[in-house]
């Protein structure tokens, strides 16, 4: 009956002070994340780092929020196509609150799979985005060899995408989800119930 | 936008409304989809060229279009070497066999992406943070979401100052960029993690400053737009229609 409840307190949404605050954080986190890990030269994009972290302190609506506004930025300053991108933003920032809520980022050895169905939910809706605007691929390099390699062998161009798309998005939702577990637990507890809206 | 100059009124540009401009974006993108041609495609590519050109405002252009340019060679080089699509060689280059038709479909592709990047280029080289969110509260979004979307827009600065003081920090320590990929991974948690507890916490301070300032007031005045716009309502419906018939040829011809 808890855990009921506990689920349907999930979707309740107020646009308090907290919240307000905590949306713009999370963009500059994704913001500076991404253009941390592209300084570095990883093979990762860490650019939904604050949606996952939106999402466990206030919900999946303040996380979805957070990841649609990071995208509308990202596209009004560096690249106007990630724009569309912002569906799969919103998509990952609702998975992630909903398997948070579920309890599934509550220990290091359930947010492997946790991480494997986030990197599912965002090759699903980033695929067709993929197909419609740059013929399935996603303009990482290992990536597109992977899909160059499947289409040569007359894979279809949908199932191509979306392994291009799901290969590196499981590398890179893995190791967000381990961060963002591992900046979770070592959150003072007023700052969770700060943003959780229970601070008193 | 980010960091951006100040807007110089008197301009023609000035006087096209933010939603107006956004409407263009629409417009422009819905009629490079509706069209198949690669061809076709350049009078919508030279409009939205000229239409940055005509505000003077190119500085933003060349990152954009560079962020984009590298994807839309690779594109042509996959598409025309494997596109399902592909009978017809066009060129050889030694044992590289490329189509005519993955090259054009990779043109056709490219030409869209172009299309966009020019015409969101003008939104963002010719609107302000503030005239944007005096606009918008103005034309009826809640202050709240107004505030949401613009104070990112002073956050991000902010940030990247924070950023660069903790990397100095880190390599002060000692903790210096590593060559293998391992390494360099295992540098992300001395500089985000206090990054980010620093972000929350700074949150958390304007979130209380908000509330001292009486954020949930009901009294409060919506601000004043001083900037005269041409004809705002007549265009916003104008480009709607224009968008909505867009839409209904795209429909049209799928179902063709």
């Amino acid at each position: 009956m808890e855990k009921k409840n506990s689920l349907q307190n999930v979707w309740k949404f107020k646009l308090s002070a907290a919240t307000v605050t905590l949306i713009p954080a999370a963009v500059g986190i994704n913001y500076v994340a991404k253009a941390f890990a592209e300084g570095l030269k990883l093979p990762l994009w860490l650019g939904s780092l604050g949606t996952f972290l939106a999402s466990m302190l206030a919900g999946p609506i303040a996380g979805a929020i957070s990841g649609f506004i990071n995208n509308i930025i990202y596209g009004l300053t560096l690249s106007p196509i990630s724009t569309v991108y912002a569906l799969t933003s919103i998509g990952i920032g609702i998975a992630v609150g909903i398997l948070h809520a579920r309890g599934w980022f509550a220990s290091a050895k359930k947010v492997l799979p946790a991480a494997i169905i986030i990197a599912l939910v965002s090759a699903i809706i980033s695929t067709p985005l993929n197909v419609i605007f740059w013929g399935g691929q996603t303009g990482i390099a290992w990536g597109d060899a992977l899909f160059a390699s499947m289409i040569a062998k007359h894979v279809s161009i949908w199932i191509a995408s979306f392994v291009d798309e799901f290969v590196l998005d499981l590398l890179d939702k893995v190791v967000v989800a381990y961060l963002a577990f591992l900046i979770y637990k070592q959150m003072p507890k007023r700052m969770i119930y700060f943003f959780k809206g229970n601070e008193n | 936008m980010i960091g951006q100059a100040a807007i110089d009124q008197s301009k023609w540009y000035a006087k096209v409304d933010p939603i107006s401009k956004l409407l263009l974006i629409a417009g422009f993108t819905l009629a490079s989809f509706v069209i198949s041609q690669p061809l076709l495609e350049l009078p919508l590519l030279a409009a939205t060229a000229l239409l940055i050109m005509f505000s003077r405002k190119t500085k933003g252009l060349w990152a954009m279009t560079a962020f984009s340019l590298f994807l839309i060679m690779t594109m042509l080089l996959i598409q025309g070497l494997f596109w399902p699509g592909n009978h017809t060689l066009a060129l050889k280059a030694g044992i590289l066999l490329f189509y005519q038709e993955g090259l054009t479909h990779a043109l056709l592709l490219g030409c869209r992406i172009l299309v966009i990047i020019f015409s969101t280029c003008f939104f963002i080289e010719t609107t302000t943070i503030s005239e944007n969110a005096k606009y918008l509260e103005a034309a009826g979004l809640s202050y709240k979401q107004v505030y949401v979307l613009m104070s990112v827009c002073y956050i991000l600065p902010e940030m990247k100052q924070n950023l660069q003081k903790i990397q100095l920090a880190q390599r002060a320590r000692g903790i210096v960029p590593a060559k293998s990929v391992w390494s360099r991974v295992e540098m992300i948690v001395p500089v985000l993690v206090p990054l980010i507890i620093k972000t929350f916490q700074m949150a958390i301070n304007r979130s209380i400053s908000l509330q001292l300032r009486g954020y949930d007031s009901p009294e409060r005045r919506k601000p004043e737009l001083k900037q005269e716009y041409w004809l705002g309502h007549k265009t916003h419906l104008a480009l709607s229609l224009i968008c909505l018939f867009l839409i209904g040829g795209k429909a049209w011809l799928l179902v063709k």
